[in-house]
């Protein structure tokens, strides 16, 4: 096996579309649970197949959270610019999150929706700290390259 | 290009830094692997390494000992295959799975990648990343996870093996 086919060999865990994928498996999955989760909880009469419907789409949910943190933890690791990208999808995702949280709250107006718009909060706290961080990262790597391209251009 | 270069420009998410890294140092990699296991093993194994490293390769702090760091892969991912040899005694360990072609045969080195068919595998290992793959002391200590003098002891060792075995062979220098 030359070089070249080891390449094309890595091409799908070197594919930033298949890590961003992942990401937004991940955020889609848990930002969809607990949007429908606190959907679920703050309505105040439910039949029980609409309680069954919620039940199973929370469970699809956590099952695309799962696929997600599996990808990232065990396949295919995020590149510094992709965490960038995975930064900015956080923090939008866990925005939107906080917003209907905050409606929801509003209009429930009980302490579940309270405690909804607690966690969608936090969750966005964690994604903007997420975001500064991997922006710090990737100025740090940078600013290395830059150095080494000074260093090996020098005669 | 530097390997720290290059190792920066890939954690950046530079596809095409990662391709360079690959063709710099697909060579010795695969080239450890089928000394240390032969070349049924070496495409499979080399698959692997490089498969690990694209998971490690964001998170190494010291891209400057990139070198060192892939051969630790390298070296886990043979020894994972070696394991039950390793298990063994190592005075019983000799029979390797890695056979002489007569391709190799016609480059300089020719008795050395002969005669390491016929050693233990950390005395081949050790022969392989010393004279063949070039790193230092230092480093081959690292990538064995084993003190320097643990490797000169194991390389002083190797190389009265590989002669004893050499001459057995019929040569004489």
């Amino acid at each position: 096996m030359n070089p070249d086919d080891m390449i094309g060999k890595l091409s799908r865990p070197l594919s930033l579309r298949s890590r961003i994928g992942a990401v937004v498996a991940l955020l889609g999955g848990l930002v969809g649970a607990v949007g429908v989760g606190l959907l679920w909880a703050t309505e105040p009469a439910l039949p029980g197949r609409t309680h069954l419907a919620f039940g199973l789409l929370v469970a699809l949910c956590l099952a695309w959270t799962g696929y997600g943190s599996w990808a990232l933890t065990r396949r295919t690791p995020l590149f510094a610019l992709d965490q960038v990208i995975a930064g900015w999808l956080s923090v939008v995702a866990t925005g939107l999150l906080t917003a209907a949280a905050v409606a929801v709250a509003a209009v429930r107006g009980t302490w579940v929706g309270v405690t909804g718009v607690a966690v969608a909060v936090t969750m966005t706290a964690v994604a903007l700290v997420v975001l500064v961080r991997a922006r710090a990262r990737h100025a740090a790597l940078l600013r290395r390259r830059r150095e080494l391209e000074g260093r090996a251009g020098r005669p | 290009m530097s390997d720290e270069l290059l190792v920066v420009r890939c954690q950046l998410g530079e596809r095409e830094a990662f391709a360079e890294l690959v063709r710099a140092w697909h060579g010795p990699v695969w080239t450890y692997v089928r000394r240390m296991l032969g070349p049924v093993e070496a495409d499979d194994v080399s698959q692997e390494v490089w498969l690990a490293v694209v998971r490690g390769l964001p998170r190494l702090k010291e891209p400057g000992r990139f070198a060192p760091w892939l051969f630790t892969i390298a070296r886990r991912a043979v020894a994972n295959r070696l394991r039950e040899e390793y298990a063994r005694p190592e005075v019983a360990a000799g029979d390797g799975p890695v056979s002489p072609d007569a391709t190799v045969a016609l480059v300089d080195r020719a008795e050395l990648v002969e005669g390491l068919s016929g050693l233990p595998a950390r005395e081949r290992e050790i022969l392989v990343l010393f004279y063949l793959e070039d790193l230092s002391v230092e480093d081959c200590a690292e990538i064995c996870a084993v003190p320097v003098g643990t490797v000169k002891s194991r390389l002083s060792r190797a190389r009265r093996m590989l002669r004893d075995h050499l001459t057995e062979k019929g040569y004489r220098r």
